[in-house]
């Protein structure tokens, strides 16, 4: 039962956006934040999912799984004790404390999208948050809440997009955002 | 996890007629770096009689990583090498080489293998489940006969189980095996493969593909059908924070911009054809037209979409010479009036290069060019020996020779040309070697040699094979772009390393568009010069004049070529697209990132301090191995030569109107025309005598010496080699 149930959760101070019709596919995001997180490659280990399938038909081919920083966080309010919070310290970032973390997964079930947001280290038996890179133990430059996303920046294409407005919360569309502009369109790119 | 950053610590070993799997210690090759360096050495270790043959079942298929595969070293995070015994090339079949991208190589690592090794011959068709340290080979009589798309559905089903995919797949149980949002990634062979058709290669995902060498026979004759892998492990990185900040440096001062203006304006100069730089050009490397719905779409971990997904779903993931195999003789066909004589003209006056641009702007693509790129992926079939091939058996058809009734009795429709039914066909009949299929499935070499028309095409050059009985890679053709036919027939296959080109394009496109270079000769051969480490500053190995093109400047370029290309981009596994980085237009000083860039990923990663240099000389150890390799298959340089053509017909490819490459004119550094020359033979031999000598190797033989091995530290190479009677004098 979650132990922080009665108290005000405050919104996010920042999302991640994606235009998934720029994204290419090349998972670099997933690459940057495993890296700066937890000093290693490993997909399973990365924040946000990159989703393809190489047969299907463009835009249907790929999916971008963010976090969402709910305003209602379900995984908060799942947490018995209390280690994947909001960081109020930190723009309310919805993360978590992995030394408090015990390991039962009620995060990770309580999730309401597919895929869950929340990633699972199966070696050290923990969940994982994106933390817009408040803590990255692994990279010098400042992350959240002043600096910059590990997986914005890397982003070869530019199709993901730091916002501190809270996104429409029905359905996805939300988080998607149109990043192709004219100079997409002159490399022959469709730009709606 | 282990003490070697980088890499995964364990190789794994498939005895297929044992059905046995095992594991080698990566520890034990580490001295190779990876891929290549360590596929070679594997092959020396492994295959006792190197002479055997490519169905043999003692001829061993490695798959090797590196690592870089599957962190965030730009266009190194996902190759794989392939090698052995490979059935295309004649009249030996060389150890050989492929290449592919995607995602298997860092779901490879991520399972914890740096590689895999392929060995004997299943006695039924199998496949190999890989799922991080379990590994299974299952019986694959329901994939069997099924295309290399359809098994890869398959195996994902299987691997996914009724969870799917767009959620979380565990690896046993939730907790301990991990989970993943992927698919797997696998690698499949077709029914060419399975038919042992020499031009059969491998496929991952729709379009990723080992193309070269015929290793998709190989797995047929080992009843190997598919090798599937999930991981959901870590790599260990030795400077995580160098890794991050090398590759935002590597974004910011030498990759293309999709969103600046100025970038993209610069690219829209030259058309969308790409001039080699890092990451240079967003657009892809595909030569038709464009369907209105796409994606740019690139390997895991690199910068620059080189191919693309479409809203048709067809073409997916096609590349390069996939996409123009059929894509001009569709819009020959299909195209307005107009269009089709101005595509006689130019055919009429072999302007091949502008032919093909003048359909990408111009004109009407149908989708039969997409379904014939399908077909090769389905069937797993080299898209190279079917551009040439096709080109080869259309001329032999307008000379009356072959064709339904005819000499050669060829039952296809050529009036059909450029239909999806023609096209169907055609690679039907050598997927299941239909009729005359069978000669053109053991590539059209052989073929042609089966028709007795091989040395009267040879002479002529109307079948375009000028080394080891493989097609050549138009536009660089072996009389004019030196470093490639030199390196392609010193070696074991078209080598497939575009180092160079951008010299070619930059002074040829020039001409199409009737605009001065950006860059006068001079110049650009001192930028590039300067980054020919250890023999930099001496521009004249960039001089393609006749006068030079058999000098030891050029023994130095290729010797170079072949080092820098067997080390960081076989080895290393640095994508072809993106390096070298000589020149690169979006620096102040035009200068990229070659020489440093390299060492710079490889040694966060791994925690070493590899110079480029150091680099460069593990890359002359392992062209040393290959040779040694070679030489025990039984080479000597009398075999050492190019088709007569080559020797005796001059260069008349109009390719945007003439050739041109930079060289010396009367003293002066000009882009010069290399129209109407051939190499000569004499001056040829002369010429791979001061190599031979610059390598260490006997001149009289092109073996190694032991001196050379041991300078090296593989003395052991020159024992096996002395006791075969194959070691090169001093």
């Amino acid at each position: 039962m979650a132990t922080n149930k009665s108290r005000v959760i405050q919104a996010s101070k920042g999302y991640i956006l994606v235009d998934t019709k720029k994204c290419q596919g090349c998972m670099t995001c997933m690459l940057a934040c495993s890296l700066v997180h937890e000093g290693k490659e490993n997909l399973s280990l990365s924040r946000i999912q990159v989703i393809q399938n190489p047969f299907e038909r463009f835009p249907r081919d790929i999916t971008v799984a963010q976090c969402r920083q709910c305003p209602s966080p379900a995984c908060v309010e799942a947490c018995p004790t209390g280690a994947l919070h909001v960081d109020i310290e930190n723009g309310n970032v919805r993360t978590v404390k992995v030394e408090e973390c015990n390991g039962c997964r009620e995060c990770i079930e309580a999730c309401p999208h597919a895929p869950h947001r929340i990633a699972w280290n199966f070696e050290e038996e923990h969940a994982l948050t994106c933390d817009l890179c408040a803590n990255t133990p692994f990279w010098n430059k400042q992350g959240w809440p002043d600096g910059i996303q590990a997986c914005v920046v890397s982003c070869p294409v530019g199709a993901l997009k730091f916002t501190k407005e809270m996104p429409a919360q029905e359905g996805d569309s939300g988080y998607e955002v149109n990043l192709r502009g004219k100079t997409w369109k002159k490399m022959g790119y469709p730009t709606d | 996890m282990h003490e070697m950053n980088g890499y995964a610590g364990q190789i794994l070993r498939l005895n297929l007629t044992e059905r046995n799997v095992s594991a080698i210690a990566t520890k034990d090759y580490e001295q190779w770096g990876g891929g290549h360096g360590i596929g070679s050495a594997l092959f020396w270790d492994l295959v006792a009689d190197k002479t055997i043959n490519a169905f043999d079942p003692r001829n061993v298929v490695t798959m090797m990583t590196s690592p870089l595969a599957g962190t965030l070293a730009p266009g190194a995070a996902s190759r794989v090498e392939v090698q052995g015994i490979g059935p295309q090339s004649y009249p030996m079949e060389w150890f050989t080489r492929s290449n592919f991208g995607g995602r298997f190589g860092a779901m490879l690592k991520y399972a914890g293998w740096d590689g895999i090794v392929i060995e004997g011959r299943a006695d039924k068709p199998v496949w190999v489940d890989i799922r991080n340290g379990d590994v299974s080979i299952k019986d694959a009589s329901d994939l069997w006969g099924l295309d290399t798309w359809e098994t890869q559905k398959h195996i994902w089903q299987e691997v996914g189980g009724e969870v799917g995919y767009g959620g979380w797949v565990s690896l046993g149980s939730t907790k301990s095996g991990g989970e993943s949002t992927q698919r797997p990634a696998v690698v499949a062979i077709g029914p060419a493969g399975e038919n042992l058709c020499r031009v059969a290669c491998l496929i991952h995902d729709a379009g990723h593909a080992s193309g070269q060498g015929g290793f998709g026979a190989v797995w047929g004759s080992k009843n190997l059908k598919a090798i599937s892998v999930i991981g959901t492990g870590s790599i260990d990185i030795a400077d995580p924070n160098a890794l991050m900040e090398a590759r935002l440096w590597s974004k910011k001062y030498y990759a293309f911009d999709s969103d600046d203006p100025v970038k993209v304006a610069k690219m829209g100069k030259y058309g969308r054809v790409r001039l080699n730089s890092f990451g240079y050009q967003l657009a892809p490397g595909v030569f038709w037209k464009w369907p209105q719905g796409s994606r740019p779409s690139a390997c895991m971990g690199c910068h620059a979409g080189c191919y693309s997904r479409y809203d048709t779903g067809l073409g997916n993931e096609a590349k390069c010479i996939t996409t123009l195999f059929y894509s001009e003789f569709d819009s020959k066909r299909h195209s307005g009036i107009v269009v089709r004589a101005v595509f006689s003209l130019l055919e009429r006056f072999e302007q091949k290069g502008a032919a093909v641009l003048f359909n990408m702007q111009f004109g009407k693509q149908t989708s039969a060019a997409y379904i014939a790129a399908d077909l090769l992926q389905k069937y797993g079939i080299n898209a190279y020996e079917l551009y040439k091939g096709l080109k080869y058996i259309r001329e032999l058809n307008r000379m009356g020779v072959l064709g339904p009734g005819k000499r050669i009795d060829c039952d296809l429709p050529f009036d059909k040309l450029g239909s999806t039914e023609f096209v169907e066909k055609l690679l039907r009949m050598i997927t299941y070697r239909q009729g005359i299929g069978d000669d053109m499935a053991e590539g059209f070499f052989r073929a042609a040699k089966n028709w007795g028309r091989l040395n009267e095409d040879l002479e002529t050059g109307l079948l375009a094979y000028p080394y080891w009985g493989l097609p050549d890679h138009w536009p660089y053709d072996p009389r004019t772009e030196i470093e490639w036919g030199y390196g392609s027939i010193l070696g074991d296959r078209d080598i497939n390393e575009h180092d160079f080109n951008f010299l070619y394009w930059l002074s040829s496109l020039s001409r199409w568009v009737r605009k001065e270079p950006p860059i006068t000769a001079e110049a650009i051969t001192k930028i590039f010069s300067e980054k020919l480490i250890p023999y930099e500053g001496d521009p004249l190995m960039l001089d393609y004049s006749t006068e030079n093109m058999y000098s030891g400047h050029i023994a130095k370029l290729v010797a170079w070529h072949r080092h820098y290309t067997r080390f960081w981009k076989q080895s290393v596994l640095y994508c072809n697209f993106l390096f070298p980085d000589f020149y690169n237009r979006n620096t102040p000083d035009k200068r990229g990132l070659t020489g440093d860039g390299e060492p710079k990923f490889y040694n966060a990663v791994t925690g070493k301090n590899l110079s480029f240099v150091d680099g460069m000389q593990v890359g002359r150890k392992i062209w040393n191995l290959d040779n040694a390799i070679w030489t025990l298959q039984g080479r000597h340089r009398d075999m050492v030569h190019f088709a007569n053509y080559i020797y005796k017909v001059p260069f008349k490819d109009g390719s945007l109107t003439k050739s041109y490459m930079p060289g010396r004119k009367d003293g002066k550094w000009a882009y010069i025309s290399l129209n109407g020359r051939c190499i000569d033979k004499a001056r040829f031999e002369e010429w791979k005598t001061e190599f031979y000598k610059l390598e260490g190797w006997d001149p009289k033989t092109g073996w190694p010496r032991r001196d050379t091995l041991e300078s090296m530290g593989i003395g052991y190479v020159a024992d096996e080699l002395e006791s075969k009677g194959k070691l090169g004098i001093a």
